[in-house]
């Protein structure tokens, strides 16, 4: 099987014979559980998101929406504020301010409480306008923050 | 669809149901052709681990690219052998040595019997050797060694899988026996001069 001198029908056996023997060898079974793996996992996320996506936009929807609206209707209160406060007083009010000052364009609320008139003394302000009580109802302007940026009492 | 029926599907058909995502179709393509990407790559590289690794990235880029296959311009076969000669190069560039067979790589041959134990040592001794000059060829004569000689493949499909005229894959076939012949030879000879040897020191 093994010529000293080789010619070309010893490399043609012996290449036969090679042949013969490589047929027998076969891939390692991991392998097709590895490329198949790979194929589930690319295919399985398209499966998997696309509800998921749509429930994203419809919560994208949603919260747009939700942002809008509260947007708007920040501004049409903050927009009664400015022109009540632009307004000539029915009463005569005044204007605390308790915090940072309120910044161009910066969305705030009003919130109305009722607070004793012990309380606004503490800070300096003796209003009259208190009930039987001795409570005042005041106008707490509020910023995103959360924080007040400034007290309207009715004196 | 059954198992039998896509079974009986051809390559082109496969291909296409499988870059529609059919999962069944790309098993099928698998089965149908794993064992000639591995054998091509193992033979290439010498190595049955980077072999593995070949033949998942052939996989791959079939998963991937499923959908750019032209059955007009090739056999799939030869788009394979094309795609796993392209991964061979990158795994050679980067490992830039050869790795020799393992141990266990020719285990699958016949057990020695008590009849024959000299004649099948020889010849798995032959066959080793022949890994060995196949891989020390450079990479153009290996290709069509192991294409043509080893493979079975027609000189047209290696044509197409290597990107070449069929003429330049006798030309280098022609070429890449003659180096064998040469190299076998040698390795005979050595082979006999380190028996002389031994005996004589024996």
């Amino acid at each position: 099987m093994t010529p000293t001198q080789w010619d070309d029908t010893d490399l043609a056996d012996a290449l036969e014979a090679l042949r013969r023997d490589e047929a027998l060898v076969e891939t390692p079974p991991q392998v097709e559980t590895t490329v198949l793996a790979a194929w589930d996992r690319a295919h399985a996320p398209r499966i998997d998101t696309r509800p998921r996506t749509l429930w994203q936009r419809a919560g994208a929807i949603a919260a747009s929406v939700i942002v809008a609206v509260s947007l708007g209707q920040l501004g049409r209160e903050l927009q009664r504020t400015t022109q009540a406060s632009a307004e000539p007083p029915r009463q005569s009010r005044t204007l605390l301010l308790v915090g940072e000052p309120i910044l161009q364009g910066e969305p705030v609320r009003v919130v109305r409480m009722r607070v004793p008139a012990s309380t606004l003394i503490g800070m300096g302000v003796r209003s009259a306008a208190g009930d039987q009580a001795g409570h005042v109802d005041v106008d707490v302007i509020v910023g995103e923050d959360g924080i007040a940026r400034a007290i309207r009492v009715g004196m | 669809m059954p198992d039998a029926a896509i079974e009986d599907l051809g390559d082109s058909d496969l291909m296409r149901r499988a870059a529609h995502g059919d999962r069944d179709a790309f098993a099928t393509l698998y089965r149908r052709h794993h064992a000639r990407v591995y054998r091509f790559a193992r033979l290439m590289t010498g190595c049955p681990n980077a072999a593995e690794d070949i033949v998942q990235e052939v996989f791959l880029v079939v998963m991937r690219d499923a959908g750019r296959y032209d059955p007009t311009r090739a056999a799939l076969t030869s788009y394979l052998y094309g795609v796993a000669r392209h991964q061979t190069r990158r795994r050679l560039a980067r490992d830039r040595q050869f790795v020799g067979f393992e141990t266990g790589a020719s285990d699958v041959t016949e057990p020695v019997t008590e009849g024959d134990v000299t004649a099948t040592l020889e010849r798995r001794q032959t066959l080793q050797q022949l890994r060995r000059a196949i891989l020390s060829l450079p990479r153009r004569y290996r290709e069509v060694i192991v294409l043509c000689d080893l493979q079975d493949v027609s000189y047209s499909e290696a044509s197409n899988a290597l990107g070449c005229a069929i003429g330049t894959v006798r030309s280098r076939l022609h070429r890449a026996r003659h180096l064998l012949t040469q190299k076998m030879g040698r390795a005979a000879t050595s082979e006999e001069d380190h028996q002389r040897l031994t005996e004589r020191c024996a």
